[in-house]
């Protein structure tokens, strides 16, 4: 019986669901404010200290309003996309070490698991772009189709070289495994990863599924109210799986002096959040062109060439 | 394959701030033909200055466009003091020199920092109009007004700039001079800017030219044309400074152009303080003007603007007509905007500075037999009661 309940407490409270939601409101203000600051401005300010709560008063607001379901869309898709956006990331970050230990036992191979489930929300996105049946949300979600052509690939294979030098499919493993952080040893693939988690976040300059001066919202046009609320806390939620990924492959987890695991992996999963943040002031938006032929020129040679790096000093060493 | 299909952009769109439509026909992303839709805020405003008395036009000539509101009055002004056959004070010409001068600068940044938003420069819209707020302020010192300035009057000016302003102004366009000076440094070396702008919207020389495009978009192009040179009004002549042109034709040319456009008019607005000559900023003239015509022409900052009056010597005018530089660019950007991507519709459309709320004029034209003519307010009315009556039925 106590079993069964330390098992709920994990998966419902901590590290779990309410963990990481609450991480999603942390890092979406976190984020918020870094990017006033940036840009010399004051950000959120008056829902708690520093408008702190600010994200989780834009939750509520948003959940308080009309549900509503235009008469062209398809229902089934229109209704069943957001709830599959919002609980696709939070499954996957049950596979991230955030205390040393995952939330669901760790097995060998659960990395390719988290990746099919990221690979899943693009395809959720299309779908809930596609069945809008509206023409700014169907360019947009051809949009996310396209980008997702562009740094997919690069992006499994940053990842891949650093499980090679593991030795290890699974991301508890990698993030022990790591004596000297997979960043400083492979600067490379922790560049690519970034880069490529900006697009598959969907941040500037690689905002261009939701352009808002060229497509309105793009896939997200025509949803409002609760919907809109879980794809906007899905965002946030695949922040905190994109940089707990980060810290866990290439940061080394929770490993540190002192401090116990979780603080250390909150502090690098606040540095990726920053490096994120950073890079989506100093850009302007690409186009889906340059973006899909720049992945393909300079990503993916570059991810390879990560890879074969990887692989030699292993052999010589 | 997708097949060819149409998206509307306006009369609500994030692209575009004010009522207008562009019908855009899509081959996937590309644009094949695009049919730009005008009239959702026309205003009546060429009807309402006949209803009104000549000084009561200046205010609404200026209430055209909140942006480029002082060269509409200047160029209001210019007509009306033709029709007197009056030249005002030099030093009102001066200080209408410095007031034209200072919109300006406050109309590029504000293109500037709105260029960045299209292409989703966020970082460069914040900053260039934090900077913008300085030259708001010198608005504000000379004329009590951020915005709508008020400064031009038939005859003259009403404000003066006495010698404890001219410290502040000067210190004001150093500043501006400065961060003009790093954010065209930012244009050139930006390669996410220079990416999204560079061979985009490719109006070439000729066409330009034949499309009868105005202002910067013109001068991007590489066609030396700005009234101030072509017609030098108000003693733009006394002034010396450079018309600038690049040879590009794309929207980072038109860019390039405001910026240094910018930097040109400080330099004016500091020669203009060096050489202002002192004397009276205003001549009294009679309630109405003698009948006649006349026509002005004022180079805004969005391009050249054209100003018609008629008098019959009665108290109010009895015809004004205007030609906004937006109106002459619409042909041109409709050239330009065909075989690119959706992704450069924005950074497109922005790049002639569009201002649909200057363009709205109400005029008929019979495709047919190709004839056109204006209608007056209760002939409208008539119209559009006996439109609905039948409607109705």
């Amino acid at each position: 019986m106590m079993n069964v309940l330390y098992y709920l407490f994990r998966v419902l409270i901590y590290p779990g669901f309410l963990f990481i939601s609450a991480l999603a409101f942390v890092f979406e203000w976190i984020d918020r404010k870094a990017h006033a600051h940036f840009q010399n401005r004051i950000g959120p300010l008056y829902a708690g200290p520093h408008g702190f709560l600010q994200p989780l008063a834009d939750f509520i607001k948003l959940m308080a309003k009309e549900d509503f379901t235009p008469t062209w869309a398809n229902p089934v898709f229109f209704n069943i996309t957001p709830v599959l956006a919002a609980t696709l990331p939070v499954f996957a970050s049950f596979y991230i070490p955030f205390t040393g230990m995952p939330v669901l036992p760790p097995f060998e191979g659960d990395l390719v698991l988290v990746l099919t489930l990221t690979t899943f929300f693009t395809i959720t996105a299309f779908l809930a772009g596609w069945f809008s049946s509206n023409r700014f949300s169907s360019v947009g979600a051809i949009r996310v189709v396209l980008q997702f052509l562009g740094y997919e690939i690069p992006m499994f294979i940053s990842l891949g070289s650093a499980a090679i030098a593991a030795g290890s499919l699974s991301i508890t493993k990698i993030a022990n495994s790591q004596v000297i952080p997979f960043a400083i040893l492979q600067p490379l693939g922790f560049a690519i990863y970034i880069i490529a988690l900006q697009a598959e976040l969907e941040k500037i300059p690689f905002d261009i599924p939701e352009a808002e001066s060229e497509i309105v919202a793009g896939w997200l046009t025509e949803f409002a109210g609760r919907k809109l609320a879980f794809f906007r806390l899905s965002e946030d939620l695949r922040l905190v799986l994109g940089a707990g990924l980060a810290t866990a492959v290439f940061l080394g987890g929770g490993s540190g002096a002192i401090l116990p695991p979780i603080v250390w992996f909150l502090i690098k999963m606040v540095i990726v959040v920053l490096i994120a943040t950073s890079l989506r002031t100093v850009f302007a938006r690409l186009k889906i062109d340059q973006v899909v032929r720049g992945a393909w020129k300079y990503l993916l040679p570059l991810a390879l060439l990560q890879l074969l790096i990887t692989k030699i000093l292993l052999v010589v060493m | 394959m997708m097949s060819i299909y149409r998206i509307p952009v306006g009369p609500q769109h994030p692209a575009i701030k004010e009522g207008f439509q562009w019908n855009f026909k899509l081959d996937g992303e590309v644009i094949v033909d695009v049919t730009p839709r005008l009239g959702f805020v026309h205003r009546g405003i060429e009807k309402g200055m006949e209803l009104r008395s000549w000084v009561q036009g200046i205010y609404l000539a200026e209430r055209i466009c909140g942006i480029c509101n002082t060269p509409h009055t200047t160029c209001y002004c210019l007509a009306v003091e033709q029709l007197y056959d009056v030249e005002v004070p030099k030093r009102a010409q001066y200080l209408r020199i410095i007031i034209n001068e200072l919109n300006r600068i406050h109309s590029h940044l504000l293109w500037i920092g709105v260029l960045g938003m299209e292409i989703g420069f966020m970082t460069y819209f914040m900053y260039v109009w934090r900077d913008r707020e300085r030259v708001m302020d010198i608005v504000e010192l000379i004329t009590g007004n951020r915005v709508t300035m008020s400064m031009n009057m038939i005859g003259g000016v009403v404000y003066d700039i006495t010698p404890p302003m001219e410290g502040i102004i000067r210190r004001g366009l150093d500043y501006l001079e400065e961060r003009t000076k790093y954010y065209k440094e930012v244009l050139l070396n930006e390669p996410t800017i220079r990416a999204r702008t560079e061979n985009v919207g490719v109006l070439s020389k000729s066409d330009a030219i034949d499309l009868c495009a105005v202002g910067p978009t013109l001068r991007g192009s590489d066609v030396k044309s700005d009234a101030r040179f072509d017609e030098p009004y108000s003693s733009y002549d006394e002034i010396s400074f450079n018309l600038v042109t690049y040879p590009y034709c794309d929207v980072y040319a038109r860019a390039l152009v405001r910026a240094d456009e910018t930097l040109e008019s400080i330099k004016i607005i500091r020669e203009c303080l060096d050489k202002m000559p002192s004397g009276p900023i205003k001549v009294r003239l009679k309630r109405t003007p003698p009948p006649g015509e006349a026509v002005a022409r004022v180079e805004a900052p969005r391009g050249e603007l054209l100003h018609y009056v008629k008098s019959d010597g009665k108290e109010k005018p009895y015809r004004v007509k205007m030609r906004t530089p937006t109106l002459a660019n619409i042909p041109a950007t409709c050239e330009m905007l065909k075989g690119y991507y959706i992704a450069d519709i924005p950074a497109i459309i922005a790049s002639i500075d569009p201002c649909y709320c200057c363009t709205e004029r109400m005029l008929f034209i019979d495709i047919n037999s190709g004839k056109s003519w204006v209608w007056t307010d209760s002939e409208l009315r008539r119209y559009s009661l006996k439109y609905y009556r039948e409607r109705r039925k």
